[in-house]
């Protein structure tokens, strides 16, 4: 067997991380196109999202049945759906949510693929067993685990960011793995372990901090392929509930008036894709100065 | 090579077990009675009660376990509770449509995402490179079923060019079923093509900034030559590695295409069967998708091992 | 979307003053001459699971059903009993016999003439099998003199007996004695009725072919509901399942449907200005309800309940629903026998946030918090609960939204489990089959116990031989719902549809029947 299909690319392992390289990598970042372009927006976005009170004087929640599918104006920027809210406050307040999901699915999955991703690696009698469980989890969709796992749990946004967490750990699991096989073979890896340190110890300290670069590439690609799942969960009936806002969930209950109220679904619709084109730029920026090699985004 | 393909099967086995215990679990998990539903809501309880017993849903749940595990094993994947038809002919009659979607969509994905990435690579940093990954950018960041409302609207409702919704039986009418498929498939299609493109250009780039290729440059070897001998080689060894992902992308991304385009396909099939907790269903449309998946990835390894003689498989 | 499975029960029928329409219904014209042939191309919400009558009770299920079946006695266009497979009836002096005399020459689709053996099957089929069985518990003994000719005996008087034997939901419809032990949901589809089952590929698409062999009822002179005379000029009605609204308009407005249903409102006016097309709105339809759980702490207090009908605005309820919706008081319409007019008003949409503040108080409610379930399968039901929230919280209540799928929330309705206080359904057949419908729903849904007026009302019901006392129970019994609010009423809601301009001959009714129907083209 083979494990290339798996690992088309062995990330390289980060040597000595100081503060000079530390540096040397900051710079080169900023001098990358792509991630300042990506991380400008990111970093808008989030702001808009943090200051949704300021920007905005009405509740994403609040009714007003008269301005039942305002058209966009200036007094609803965005326009209003068919309870007569604001989209614009939605939208603002939906990033809340939608961001918190793409980004905390992301942590969630990378925190459990690297402990899976190190367990196998280090543990190698485990690491047949949980790498078959991992290569036939990574078979399914993940949008099909997370649909499963969601309408286990039941409509809340804790569900919606456990099933998406679950649904891309295989994949963050062999990153690290690979990562980890390759540190774990190092000298300084093997001296420490000579000189009597354990297990865990050798783990935290020096295999994981050289795991960081593939996965922290990988957590912003997650991060915008959870934002684009979670509206797709919403549209099928099961991302976070209404009436708080999601951009997915906007979307899901603006499709009926797709035509004669098209504000409803459009402006959540380009607050996705504005988001994820950020952060895959900004991912993109990453992978080429972190983890040149890593071709196939997580 | 038989005994590979035996043993991986065999190694999936387990596996796919393991899931169809988890998703068994899981799906008795849920709230909700499927018995009420079928009874409807001018069944009283005691009505309710009997349906769910000639559903054999009173049972205890170890017991259901039990005796679906014994069934499978003797092949059979259980009765649909709700469209009162065995599992493996309902997930059967769906597969040639979710099949045709996943096909088509990956028959336009694999050409489209390897020219958009090899004009990329060889027109790097120009302004095409630009428009290509810029468009690619685009196509992985965008909601698909949200590009497929619009889009319905658009060509079908305003400008008539294709069919809003259905689907066509491939042995009814080849033409009426390649239209049926043509909308849907391209939107399914357009996160694949992003992302093919995307890899494609920087395994082209990979091969473009090796030693040899800039020596044959430098010879003078023209660059529609080189890109055709060295790098796209190379680079069509990668789509293999990754077109076994991008058709379980597809068969993912098919389950809201098949809702919006009323396609009746097994991601539809699988959405009503966990709405509507159709146990069987799910569980066995769950086991069969992971052997197919399993199947597709054994396939690509055969795939892979032909065109790169070097791979031997041990 | 999914609305598959589910759609609320089945309905209503229709009177003719009721049809609102944005123009003239196209389809009106009865001077035209028919058209023979062609299919018509339904694009409906959602297919049927499964086509065994006597379990059917999704509307999808139904509706197909109504074409290839009939049953002895079955529901006219002004929702009364009318003998359709049965050529009259008797009924004994003292109400307990039943003789029906069934018509000659009958034939099922598998070439067999229909005898009293089918019938008695049948009958004895449902009792073992339906949900509905309850309507032949009274039942002593079927008895079969000759072939056409099928008695019921009771145990005891009922007056309301052929009322139940022409339910819609659950429909005893006369099947071959075949399929006597045909398992729950397995049997053959072969019935009476104008249509047969042609290709069913399920969640795809359903066709029903013109029966050649029909014999259509000479008696009357048109179609009327599910009797009358039936005449097929079409040779087949193509069911597509499209659960996307969205996508049933564009079939529309691309000419790939003939005719659609299950319209929001919103989306139904979209095809106003389309050439070709004609939306319609079918009354009545269904009935929506807030249901009141009354076994469950807070809403097991009466005076809360009274607070949480009093908070309610309905007109803000029906305009976030976007469904096209009448509002009535009552729990029957306006002209049914059992209608009870302005005595019964008074419980209906108050929406007065003080008075429901005093009640509150009164109730000595500390905050204790309500919990909302709805699902996200229906939008007017999520929507209609959605502004109710804000409505309570107006009136000082603490308020939980709980938004869950259909499954989960219809079997928490009926099991009473969940821990929800209030939820929303609609009841679409009850309100025009009586108040012995009714019961099952008004004790389940919002868990009444120990309720001895309503018991005695019921008790009173049944015991009444004569109307004007049956109508003063159910006096006494919505009396009590409505006052207790254990359901309150919202409003009737209609049916949204669109036709095409060159199918004629659509009659509005509960259900789409395509009998009668045909293609101008």
């Amino acid at each position: 067997m083979t494990d290339r299909l798996a690992s088309p690319a062995e990330p390289q392992p980060v040597l000595s991380p100081g503060a000079t390289r530390r540096r040397i990598l900051m710079r080169r970042l900023w001098r990358h196109r792509s991630f300042r372009i990506g991380g400008g927006i990111v970093l808008a976005i989030a702001l808009l999202a943090l200051a949704a009170p300021l920007l905005t004087s009405t509740e994403p929640t609040q009714m007003n049945l008269r301005a039942r599918f305002a058209p966009p104006s200036a007094e609803y920027l965005f326009g209003a759906d068919n309870f007569g809210r604001d989209i614009f406050t939605r939208v603002l307040y939906g990033a809340r949510i939608s961001l918190w999901i793409g980004c905390a699915s992301a942590l969630l999955a990378a925190a459990g693929g690297a402990m899976v991703g190190m367990v196998s690696a280090w543990f190698r009698p485990l690491d047949g067993v949980i790498m078959r469980i991992m290569d036939a989890l990574l078979a399914f969709p993940a949008i099909l685990l997370a649909i499963g796992i969601n309408a286990a749990l039941g409509p809340q946004v804790t569900s919606v960011i456990i099933a998406l967490a679950f649904a891309y750990i295989p994949r963050m699991a062999r990153i690290v793995r690979a990562a980890a096989l390759v540190v774990r073979e190092l000298d300084y890896v093997d001296a420490a372990r000579v000189s009597g340190a354990g297990g865990a110890r050798i783990i935290f300290r020096h295999i994981l901090p050289n795991c960081m670069a593939p996965l922290l590439v990988s957590v912003t690609f997650v991060f915008a392929y959870a934002i684009l799942a979670e509206a797709a969960l919403s549209f099928l009936g099961i991302g976070p509930p209404p009436p708080d806002p999601s951009w997915g969930n906007i979307i899901a209950e603006g499709r009926d008036y797709s035509v004669q109220a098209w504000w409803i679904m459009l402006f959540p619709g380009l607050a996705i894709s504005f988001s994820a084109l950020g952060i895959n730029l900004l991912g993109d920026g990453l992978r080429d100065v972190l983890d040149p090699r890593l071709k196939v985004e997580a | 090579m038989a005994r590979l393909i035996a043993f991986r099967i065999a190694q999936a086995i387990p596996v796919m077990f393991v899931v169809a215990v988890l998703t068994f679990l899981l799906m008795h998990l849920l709230p909700g009675d499927p018995a009420t539903i079928i009874a409807g809501d001018m069944a009283d309880q005691a009505a309710i009660a009997q349906v769910r017993h000639d559903l054999g849903l009173d049972r205890p749940v170890a017991m259901q376990l039990w005796l679906w595990v014994a069934n499978l094993a003797q092949g059979d994947f259980g009765t649909s509770l709700m469209l009162n038809q065995p599992v493996a002919e309902a997930v059967l009659e769906r597969l040639p449509v979710t099949g045709s979607l996943a096909v088509v969509a990956f028959l336009i994905t694999i050409p489209t995402g390897i020219v958009l990435g090899v004009i990329a690579a060889v027109w790097r940093d120009t302004w095409a490179d630009t428009a290509v990954m810029l468009l690619a950018l685009i196509g992985v960041s965008v909601p698909n079923f949200w590009i497929a409302i619009l889009s319905v609207i658009l060509f079908s409702v305003t400008l008539g060019w294709f069919p809003s919704s259905g689907y066509v039986p491939l042995q009814d009418d080849f033409g009426r079923w390649l239209a049926s498929l043509i909308q849907p498939a391209v939107v399914l299609a357009l996160f694949q093509i992003g992302y093919l493109a995307r890899m494609t250009r920087s395994a082209m780039l990979d091969v473009l900034d090796q030693d040899y290729i800039r020596t044959a440059r430098a010879k003078g070897v023209s660059i529609t030559i080189t890109v055709a001998k060295h790098a796209f080689r190379n680079t069509l060894m990668q789509v293999v590695t990754v077109s076994g992902y991008i058709l379980s992308l597809l068969i993912g991304g098919s389950v809201v295409i098949e809702q919006i385009f009323a396609m009746p396909g097994i991601g539809r099939l699988l959405v009503q069967a966990i709405m509507a907790r159709d146990y069987p269903v799910v569980q066995g449309t769950m086991l069969m998708l992971g052997f197919a998946f399993v199947f597709i990835n054994i396939l690509i390894d055969l795939i892979y091992a032909y065109v790169d003689p070097r791979v031997r498989y041990d | 979307m999914l609305q598959l499975y589910s759609r609320k029960m089945l309905g209503a029928l229709l009177l003719a003053t009721a049809l609102t329409s944005a123009s003239v219904a196209p389809a009106m014209a009865q001077s035209e001459t028919p058209k023979t042939g062609g299919t018509i191309t339904y694009a409906n919400n959602s297919g049927p699971g499964q086509l065994d009558p006597q379990m059917a009770a999704s509307l999808v299920e139904l509706e197909v059903l109504a074409h290839v079946y009939e049953g002895l006695v079955s529901m006219d266009e002004t929702y009364s009993a009318k003998p359709m497979l049965a050529e009259s009836y008797d009924i004994s002096d003292d109400g307990r016999t039943f003789t029906f005399h069934l018509r000659k020459g009958v034939k099922f689709h598998n070439g067999d003439e229909m005898t009293s053996a089918d019938v008695k099957a049948t009958y004895e089929r449902y009792a073992e099998v339906s949900p509905g069985k309850g309507a032949l518990a009274d039942v002593k003994e079927y008895r079969t003199p000759d072939a056409y000719t099928f008695v019921i005996e009771l145990n005891n008087l009922n007056a309301v007996f052929i009322d139940k034997l022409k339910t819609p939901v659950y429909p005893i419809y006369i099947m071959p004695a075949s399929q006597r032990n045909a398992p729950p949901r397995g049997t053959e589809v072969i019935g009476t009725g104008p249509f047969k089952l042609g290709e069913w590929v399920k969640d795809s698409h359903l066709i029903i072919e013109k029966n050649p062999d029909y014999s259509a009822r000479t008696d009357m002179g048109g179609p009327s509901g599910y009797v009358g005379k039936k005449e097929v000029f079409v040779d087949a009605v193509r069911y597509n399942f499209l659960p996307e609204a969205n996508a049933r308009v564009a079939a529309m407005q691309t000419g790939e449907a003939d005719i659609t249903t299950a319209l929001p409102l919103d989306l139904a006016k979209r095809l106003e200005g389309v050439e070709g097309v004609t939306p319609v709105t079918v009354f009545p339809y269904c009935q929506q309800y807030l249901i009141l759980h009354s076994s469950q702490a807070p809403t097991d207090n009466r005076l809360i309940r009274q607070a949480i009908r009093t908070a309610t605005d309905v007109d803000d309820l029906i305009i976030a629903s976007g469904e096209a919706a009448k509002k009535n008081f009552s729990m029957v319409y306006p002209n049914g026998e059992y209608f009870i007019g302005e005595a019964n008003a008074g419980w209906y949409d108050a929406g007065d946030p003080e008075k429901a503040k005093a009640l509150l108080k009164e109730a000595g409610y500390k905050g204790e918090e309500l919990l909302l379930q709805t699902n996200t399968n229906y939008d007017y039901m999520r929507d209609s609960l959605i502004v109710l929230g804000e409505q309570l919280k107006a009136a000082g209540m603490k308020v939980k939204l709980d938004i869950t799928d259909w499954t989960t929330n219809a079997s928490n309705m009926q099991s009473g489990k969940g821990g929800w206080n209030v939820s929303t359904t609609s009841f679409c057949s009850n309100p025009i089959l009586g108040p012995q419908q009714w019961e099952t729903m008004i004790y389940n849904f919002p868990h009444i116990q120990n309720n001895k007026p309503l018991d005695d009302a019921y008790a009173k019901f049944y015991s009444s031989l004569k109307l004007e006392d049956r109508v003063a129970a159910w006096k006494d019994i919505e009396a009590e719902v409505l006052d207790g609010a254990y359901m309150i009423k919202v409003s009737d809601r209609g049916s949204n549809r669109a036709l095409s301009n060159d199918l004629k001959g659509f009659r509005p009714y509960n259900i789409n029947l395509f009998w009668g129907m045909w293609l101008d083209r």
